[in-house]
């Protein structure tokens, strides 16, 4: 990372305190204004083709006891984060919030981690500079690509150039906390395909999936963290490889395949940078557990909730999702990835995916 | 079967001798017997109550003499003994009443009054040296001088008990300090055991009169209570008494000694609120009871076919044609003007007719002729045409039954609910009309009292319900006579004279009806003497240390006639026990009451209330609140309703019950928003002491973090706080210095400062609103702005370089205030 950034960052951070400091000379009441983090508060950026915050905003102003705690802890974290880039070091968001229990004012301690997290979007946005950039990482999410790949990562102890196929285990090659740090040599990839499951991706580079139709196989592991959306979207961007998602037949997945796609709603204000709208969805799509007779689990309460609470959310309404997640209401199912399984191990890789594949005109 | 009774046995006269032992009881010797009705049941409340006597009386005495009073209680122990001795500053007694108003009971000069006053009936004091004399055996002692004499009235009496008269055993003249009052002196057989409701009876004195000064001397103690006003309660004015709360047997009595004439100055002589309107108002009420009213019919319709015009005709004779018909179309016209018509209305009408005609043709129409005309065209009226002669006729003309059947079925069917059906409605009318006609036979004016009427409908009622099989039940009925009762018309007869009213019980029990049925002012309440809610308050304030004072004080209301109004007042915070349930003072006529506290109206209405909803403890929701409160009630009326004659528990009547909770909830509301104030004022306190910490942290961090000085942050923590921020800027002038003194309001609410800026050095240039006043050398510059909520104002002046300032704000709590010098 270039000292540049460093100063930048740092100086964005001094700024928003200067911004504090002007407020209490002028006599006003020291505030922040951030976009409201909540579905009803997403729209869709014609220009971008991605969803970003719309224009209502919540403010954490010091008029009450509250409020005057969250800005104390913003100044605290302030001059953490501004020290932090000083000194070119990082850390993660969860020893941020152990950290703060050394700070010498109580008052300014988080009392759990989601209010530190939190704090962190509230400065990414108001600053418009990324987490990554104040040198703060999540912990490890551990998600691997697989495929015919050839890049070089940055890292902090030099550079090192890696093949995802020729250098990397069975485990494949670990997407680092800041993908930007990579660059991409060389491939020979038609495709990405996102999979959501860990026992899914281990079948299909154990049947060969990858080598037998180019495929870069990316592991979601649930929830992809920003620095898979972030990699994904510049494999995309950069390489001008289409992106699949393959995950499970429920309405968490489909969540998944909405973050890989659209951004997700705590992130609307880097869906530019995090979001791949061009990503397609594989499945397992409700119409395929009729189609294919899959074995089904009966859809719990909180499942038709999200499936109902997903007919609400702009980023699901179009045709093909309303579509789907009908379908899914009124069959009262849904199933796993694994499923396919029921068919043979090898199902996956020789019937499904190619079916799939080829009605969506991937391959 | 045989029964045997058993005789009384051969000795005659048993009787008689029965009859000797049969005599009168005085007075004094009921109560000799019965003293607990009086409050001395034990020698514990018996001290109590007579220094209660003692001091009422002393009040009273004082105050109407439009003297301060200044009363001085004492209480000496004599071996087993008590003395009590009570001195007043009142204008004292004359040689001839002292030894009755001490030593006769049910004398006094308030019994037949209506006007407020402590005590009522003329016991108490008597009763006091009843019980001395009963217990001790030794005489009252009583010392009197009345303004101006030189020398002070001596006696030492008791109460005869045998005549209920004072028996005098010592009578002189004595020297005493005071220049006029009165100072009595009992021993009695007692305890102090009761210590506590005899300080509870000085202190709630003390509340109540703020105008009087009371010390209290025990043998191991010693209480003064001082004035909190020099104003005395307004003087009351007795009044006469209302037409709502007098009985019958007062009437009478008023009836035998009035001088009126007529029941119209009868009343408006001997009652309070009774003017020429209200005296008719109740002598037409008198009249529906006492002659009825007559049943108006309606007026025939033009369809009906009938002819007044040839009835009139037919029974008017030797007239000449021209001033017949002219008698007959005047009577004619008349009648159908109206809408309906009474017998009396008929006859005037035919006076009036008969008055014209004469006057126009000259002919006379005397006394037969009219009663002629209106009998016949009455009896047209009432189908009760006597039509031997065309039977047919009739018949023909009514197909559905006579004229009032048609009448009444119209007022019925309005009347009574939509489910019944016309069938059963119609023979109700018809068998209501019925009634009519029979009555008719005795009366043909139909003439009914609303009972006669409601026992008509009664009986047409039942039956309908037997031939008909249809409930006809009490609300249709009562409908009904309601109905019929508000078409009948009150009749013009003259009301009885008073004399003959006077031997006529049930006529005058008709007076007595009619007054009470009739809308009637309020009494005046120049009979009463609230406290005032200002004075209550300073009575609780000087009793009692508390944070906080509110009280109310009611309209007048009446109840039995009797005019009364309701006062409360409620003490909270401060020194007052937190534990336990709150002080509930009652008081009447100002008289504080301390026993049977459970068995008072006031009580009973204090648990009713939900205290929670004022921001008082109240365990399970109900019964007496908890808290450091006191609440007292004050029931004022010329006659206040008590449970006994030891008059320690207000009664449940419902009328004062609701004035009280009126009353206890006005002052309570003002508690609360008090108590809500005092809640919000902590939680700005708090968040004051939060924000107080964490924003100079804030602004530390800030100043840190930027690398500049620390920030000022006063405006910010007031505008946070909402407060009203009151800021000095000064500047070098040339020579001086021009001040300005900011207020900015920043809370939700207008406010009124008052800002006084003491200056060491003259101010020029003032700007406007302010004023300054010079005192030993200093300038009080004083400026009240009113600044609405988020508005700010400006006080501007010059001084000298040299000068100084000292601020001073008020009007704004000090929670909601910052002041930056």
């Amino acid at each position: 990372m270039s000292a540049d950034t460093n100063q930048e960052a740092r100086e964005q951070l001094i700024d928003l305190a200067a911004q504090f400091y002007d407020q209490f000379e002028l006599g006003e009441i020291p505030h922040m204004s951030v976009p409201t983090r909540t579905k009803s508060n997403i729209e869709y950026d014609e220009d971008k083709s991605v969803w970003v915050y719309g224009d209502r905003e919540s403010t954490r102003s010091a008029n009450s006891v509250r409020g005057a705690r969250k800005l104390l802890k913003a100044v605290y974290t302030i001059e953490f984060l501004a020290n932090q880039l000083e000194e070119d070091r990082s850390s993660t968001l969860r020893e941020l919030y152990y950290l703060s229990e050394s700070w010498d004012n109580e008052e300014a301690q988080f009392s759990d981690q989601d209010e530190s997290n939190g704090l962190i979007e509230d400065l990414e946005i108001v600053s418009g500079v990324t987490r990554e950039d104040f040198h703060m990482r999540p912990e490890e999410s551990g998600a691997t690509i697989m495929g015919p790949l050839h890049l070089r990562e940055q890292t902090r102890r030099g550079e090192r150039e890696i093949h995802c196929q020729e250098d990397v285990g069975e485990g494949g090659y670990q997407i680092p906390n800041n993908p930007d740090t990579i660059e991409f040599l060389d491939n020979d990839a038609d495709f990405i395909l996102a999979v959501e499951t860990g026992g899914m991706r281990d079948r299909l580079v154990e049947n060969g999936f990858d080598e037998e139709y180019n495929a870069l196989i990316v592991h979601l592991k649930g929830q992809p963290a920003r620095a898979t959306r972030r990699i994904t979207k510049r494999l995309h961007d950069e390489l001008e490889l289409p992106v699949t998602v393959f995950a499970d037949g429920d309405p968490w997945s489909y969540r998944i395949y909405g973050s890989v796609a659209y951004g997700s709603i705590k992130s609307a204000h880097l869906s530019e940078y995090l979001a791949t709208p061009e990503a397609k969805y594989i499945g397992i799509q409700p119409a395929d557990i009729v189609e294919y007779d899959l074995p089904t689990d009966p859809l719990s309460d909180s499942d038709v909730n999200a499936l109902e609470s997903e007919l609400d959310d702009p980023r699901f309404q179009t045709d093909y999702w309303e579509e789907q997640i009908e379908l899914q209401l009124e069959i009262e199912k849904k199933s796993e990835q694994q499923s396919l399984a029921s068919h043979g191990l090898d199902f996956v890789t020789e019937t499904y995916l190619p079916e799939r594949l080829d009605e969506m005109g991937i391959i | 079967m045989t029964s045997f009774q058993s005789t009384l046995g051969e000795e005659p006269g048993i009787a008689e001798e029965l009859a000797e032992n049969q005599q009168a009881i005085s007075i004094a010797e009921f109560f000799e017997k019965n003293k607990h009705m009086l409050g001395f049941d034990s020698g514990a409340r018996g001290l109590v109550t007579a220094v209660k006597e003692a001091v009422d009386n002393a009040l009273d005495a004082a105050e109407e003499a439009g003297i301060l009073p200044d009363i001085y209680v004492e209480i000496q122990e004599d071996g087993d003994y008590y003395r009590l001795i009570v001195e007043d500053n009142g204008p004292g007694l004359t040689k001839e009443s002292l030894p009755k108003v001490f030593g006769k009971l049910l004398y006094g000069s308030r019994f037949h009054v209506r006007e407020q006053n402590r005590g009522q009936q003329g016991i108490g004091i008597s009763a006091a040296v009843l019980y001395s004399q009963l217990t001790s055996g030794k005489p009252a002692k009583i010392t009197s001088r009345t303004q101006g004499e030189s020398e002070a009235q001596y006696f030492e009496l008791i109460v005869d008990t045998d005549d209920n008269e004072p028996e005098i055993s010592v009578e002189r003249t004595t020297s005493w300090d005071r220049p006029h009052g009165t100072r009595i002196e009992l021993e009695m057989e007692a305890n102090m055991r009761a210590r506590q409701q005899l300080h509870d009876y000085i202190k709630h004195t003390a509340v109540v009169n703020p105008h009087a000064r009371l010390e209290l001397r025990e043998p191991k103690a010693e209480f003064k209570f001082e004035r909190a006003t020099d104003q005395l309660p307004e003087e009351t004015e007795e009044i006469r008494p209302h037409p709502h709360g007098v009985e019958l047997g007062t009437v009478i009595k008023m009836l035998a000694a009035t001088d009126s004439h007529t029941v119209s100055g009868f009343l408006q002589e001997e009652f309070t609120r009774v003017g020429k309107k209200t005296a008719d108002s109740v002598i037409d009420a008198f009249r529906d009871r006492h002659y009825g009213r007559e049943m108006r019919w309606r007026s025939p319709a033009a369809h009906e076919g009938i002819e007044l015009e040839s009835t009139v005709s037919d029974a008017t004779a030797n007239k000449g044609a021209d001033a017949t018909a002219a008698f007959a179309d005047a009577i004619a016209e008349a009648v159908d003007d109206r809408d309906r018509i009474a017998h009396h209305e008929l006859r005037a009408d035919v006076e009036a007719a008969a008055e014209a005609v004469e006057a126009e043709h000259g002919t006379t129409f005397g006394e037969t002729v009219r009663e002629n005309a209106v009998e016949a065209v009455w009896l047209v009226l009432i189908d009760a045409v006597d039509d031997e002669d065309d039977a047919t006729d009739v018949a023909a003309a009514d197909p559905d039954g006579s004229r009032l059947v048609a009448d009444l079925y119209e007022l019925v069917d309005d009347a009574t609910s939509t489910r019944k059906d016309d069938e059963v409605v119609h023979a109700f009318a018809e068998r209501l009309a019925a009634k009519f006609e029979d009555a008719g036979e005795e009366d043909v004016r139909h003439r009914l009292t609303r009972r006669t009427l409601r026992d008509h409908v009664d009986r047409a009622a039942e039956l309908t319900e037997e031939y008909d099989d249809v409930a006809f039940g009490d609300t249709a009925r009562e409908n009904v006579v309601d109905a019929v009762w508000n078409v009948m018309a009150t009749v013009p007869d003259d009301p009885p004279l008073v004399r003959e009213l006077e031997s006529d019980r049930d006529a005058s029990s008709d007076l007595v009806d009619g007054m009470r049925e009739t809308d009637i002012m309020a009494p005046p309440t120049r009979c009463l003497s609230p406290i005032s809610a200002e004075l209550i308050e300073a009575g609780l304030e000087k009793e009692f240390d508390a944070d906080f004072y509110a009280s109310s004080t009611r309209d007048a209301e009446v109840h039995g006639g009797d005019p009364f109004i309701v006062e409360a007042g409620i003490a909270y915070g401060g020194e007052l026990e937190a534990e336990g349930s709150v002080d509930v003072l009652r008081f009447a006529n100002r008289v504080p009451l301390v026993y049977q506290r459970g068995a008072c109206a006031t009580t009973d209405v204090v648990r009713s209330i939900g205290w929670r909803n004022y921001g008082l403890d109240q365990p399970g929701g109900s019964g007496l609140p908890n808290g450091p409160a006191v609440i007292m009630v004050h029931v004022a009326s010329t006659n206040v309703p008590f449970t006994s004659e030891s008059k320690d528990a207000v009664a449940n009547v419902p009328e004062i019950e609701d004035e009280i909770e009126l009353a206890i909830r006005e002052a309570a509301r003002e508690l609360k928003s008090y108590l809500n104030k005092r809640r919000s004022m902590q939680k700005r306190r708090k968040k004051q002491n939060v924000l107080g910490k964490i924003l100079p942290e804030m602004a530390e961090k800030v100043a840190e973090v930027t690398g500049r000085a620390e920030p000022n942050i006063d405006d910010a923590i007031a505008r946070i706080m909402n407060n009203v921020l009151v800021e000095r800027e000064v500047e070098r002038n040339g020579d001086g210095q021009s001040v300005s003194v900011v207020v900015e309001n920043n809370s939700s609410t207008n406010e009124s400062l008052e800002i006084t800026d003491i200056v060491t050095a003259e101010p020029r240039n003032l700007s406007d609103g302010a004023t300054v006043v010079e005192m030993d050398g200093e300038w009080f510059v004083k400026w009240e702005p009113d600044v609405e909520s988020g508005g700010d104002a400006a006080l501007e002046y010059e001084i000298a370089a040299d000068g100084t300032f000292d601020l001073d704000v008020k009007g704004v709590e000090t929670e909601k205030l910052t002041v930056k010098q």
